[in-house]
């Protein structure tokens, strides 16, 4: 069984982009997570303006995601193009 | 098991290249496209002061989004882009109601679909800013708030799109994949259609509302 | 050389039992040191409701401990199951079972250790409401308990399946990647199932009236919570089950490793993000239940959005699996 120095990278590359993905996922999660609470307890205090804090939300999720965007980037970069 | 992750190509040689159709999902969205017209055919026929059912559904979804499209715009842009989002929530609907039938596919199991429907989604969005606050506020909203941000902000506008996209395709193909392995491993008859159910019908819904409701927040986010 | 096999797999086999055991304690011990806490709490507040208390503490201790209890079984089925002339696969099998059983107990048992500690605080608020809370907690910390169910599973079809008959080399790693999806996936949404069912007996407690109504809002919460712990379940299905084409290369055995640990990593934000969303919603709803359609709603969105960072991990894991 001869191990080739690309297929070590190969593989290293397929573990990075895992844990990439993987560790990248949490933080946003629970950040999204905390948001939507909160957004929530807004609402239970003041259910008329469900719609705003909806958008609200809404628009502070998509900036908390963009790190895990970050990391689906970079997981796919590894993947497919190195 | 190995049959998982097919999926049925059309490869036409056009001027030296090969053009890949995946023909379940172009197929899939023509049938659900002729669900919406013939629904819609039924729903506004013979309208009257004392509605049928159809019509009642239909009114109760037009009022609900026309809703949501007057909440997040203001009066006279809602009217302009609300029968666009009425269109898009109806067809994101149909297209992932329609796996629950055997044999047939959701269009949104295909990441071209929702990539494409985002990027129509982007597209509108900056029309509709460039439309309301002009070309050069447009331009300058990227140098917010210092002039070193724009790469950030133009690769934060290009991640709506990457987000928006890939979570519709992948809780659509998540759930039909769960339950193709459910069916495979324990050949029951009560779990698969319980989680048709599940993924089917309830995420396949929020998910549709989701997508919907971001691209009305990209609009409003952009014309204000 | 088949001497030394047995031995390498008499190693994974202890290794796995500690692990599972080791790691399996972490979780229950500290849901059951938070539930015994909050029960003293309690008790000092209202000392007439001392018995039933301290018998609702007992029975939510119960519940926390089963996942320490799932990981001493694997770990006593690791220690007693070595048969002579076994392939050199058993000993991943063996390494992911400890794994899968360890990292899945974790969560369930922290997650199942906060209904028990806010039913016994809520007794004591409201002594009417017993009864209802013990219901109510029992339902919560069950539903908490479901993602360290899968892993017990999928550290049973590791130990007892036959896998002898597939190509060593890139099944090693996919045995190894199926316990870690299922077994690091479990963590999240047990946590965030429990912060759920805290809040729901809490709600209770606040608003007795209420109990039907909280109950059903937490068993939505809860279902869509679970959905990621499911997704890493799906993944290790896929591993463990699909058969793969014989090969010397690194590459493709890393890269289901990788798939197993990317979704079981990815699962865990996700997980607990939206048990905080369920949490504040059945809170606010015991509250204020007028507004429930506007809460649910806003829950079930806010909930989808935050999954998305999870199907982003299933996506990369299934690219792995079957592109690469």
């Amino acid at each position: 069984m001869a191990i080739e120095g690309a297929d070590i990278v190969k593989a290293a590359a397929f573990l990075g982009a895992g844990i990439s993905m993987g560790l990248g996922a949490i933080g946003p999660g629970v950040g999204e997570g905390m948001a939507a609470a909160k957004a929530c307890e807004a609402i239970g205090k003041n259910p008329r303006e469900a719609g705003l804090l909806t958008r609200t939300m809404l628009v502070g999720q998509a900036v908390t995601e963009s790190t895990g965007i970050y990391s689906l980037v970079i997981s796919l970069l590894l993947l497919f193009v190195v | 098991m190995d049959e998982l992750g097919k999926i049925h190509q059309l490869i036409v040689p056009l001027f030296g290249h090969n053009m890949t159709f995946n023909i379940g999902a172009i197929f899939m969205s023509w049938i659900v496209m002729i669900g919406l017209l013939i629904f819609g055919f039924l729903a506004a026929r013979k309208r009257g002061i004392i509605p049928r059912p159809l019509q009642i559904v239909g009114e109760l979804l037009v009022s609900q989004l026309f809703g949501i499209a007057e909440d997040a715009l203001d009066e006279e842009l809602s009217k302009k882009y609300a029968p666009m989002i009425c269109a898009l929530f109806m067809f994101l609907v149909l297209s992932n109601w329609i796996g629950i039938i055997p044999h047939m596919h959701e269009p949104t199991k295909d990441l071209n679909t929702p990539l494409s429907l985002g990027l129509m989604g982007f597209v509108i969005a900056h029309y509709a800013g460039i439309r309301a606050k002009g070309f050069k506020a447009y331009i300058s909203g990227y140098f917010e708030p210092m002039f070193f941000m724009m790469p950030l902000n133009v690769i934060g506008e290009l991640a709506k799109v990457v987000s928006i996209s890939f979570r519709l395709f992948g809780n659509i193909m998540g759930g039909s994949i769960i339950i193709m392995v459910v069916s495979y491993l324990t050949y029951s008859l009560a779990l698969p259609p319980l989680l048709n159910l599940f993924f089917g019908l309830f995420v396949g819904t929020i998910q549709a509302f989701v997508f919907t409701m971001l691209t009305v927040v990209y609009i409003s986010v952009q014309v204000k | 050389m088949t001497d030394d096999i047995q031995y390498w797999i008499k190693v994974a086999q202890y290794t796995g039992a500690s692990v599972s055991m080791g790691l399996g304690a972490i979780g229950a011990a500290i849901g059951e040191g938070h539930t015994a806490a909050t029960a003293n709490m309690a008790i000092s507040r209202n000392p007439e409701r001392g018995g039933e208390i301290f018998k609702n503490m007992l029975v939510g201790q119960a519940v926390a401990e089963s996942a320490a209890i799932f990981s001493l079984v694997i770990a006593m089925v690791l220690l007693f199951s070595g048969e002579p002339l076994m392939k050199p696969i058993t000993i991943w099998a063996f390494l992911g079972a400890g794994l899968c059983m360890g990292f899945g107990a974790i969560g369930s048992g922290i997650g199942a250790g906060y209904p028990g500690a806010s039913a016994c605080e809520g007794m004591a608020r409201q002594p009417e409401a017993g009864r209802r809370l013990t219901t109510a907690m029992l339902i919560g910390s069950a539903v908490s308990q479901t993602t360290s169910i899968y892993a017990l599973v999928i550290a049973l079809i590791l130990i007892f399946f036959d896998f002898s008959n597939m190509p060593f080399a890139p099944t090693w790693a996919a045995l190894l990647g199926a316990g870690l999806s299922t077994g690091i996936a479990a963590f999240g949404p047990a946590i965030g199932e429990g912060l759920v069912a805290a809040a729901c007996c809490e709600g209770i407690a606040r608003n007795p009236s209420s109990a039907t109504e909280v109950t059903n809002i937490m068993l939505l919460g809860q279902a869509v919570t679970e959905t990621t712990g499911i997704y890493g379940l799906l993944v290790s299905f896929i591993l463990l089950f699909k058969s793969f084409v014989p090969t010397d290369a690194l590459a493709p055995a890393f890269a289901l490793l990788s798939a197993g640990i990317c979704m079981g990593l990815g699962a865990i934000g996700p997980g607990i993000g939206e048990g905080f969303t369920a949490k504040s919603t059945v809170s606010w709803i015991a509250r204020n239940s007028s507004s429930r359609a506007e809460l649910v709603r806003t829950m079930l969105v806010g909930q989808a959005v935050s999954e998305s960072t999870g199907i982003y991990s299933f996506v990369i894991a299934l690219i792995l699996i079957f592109v690469i």
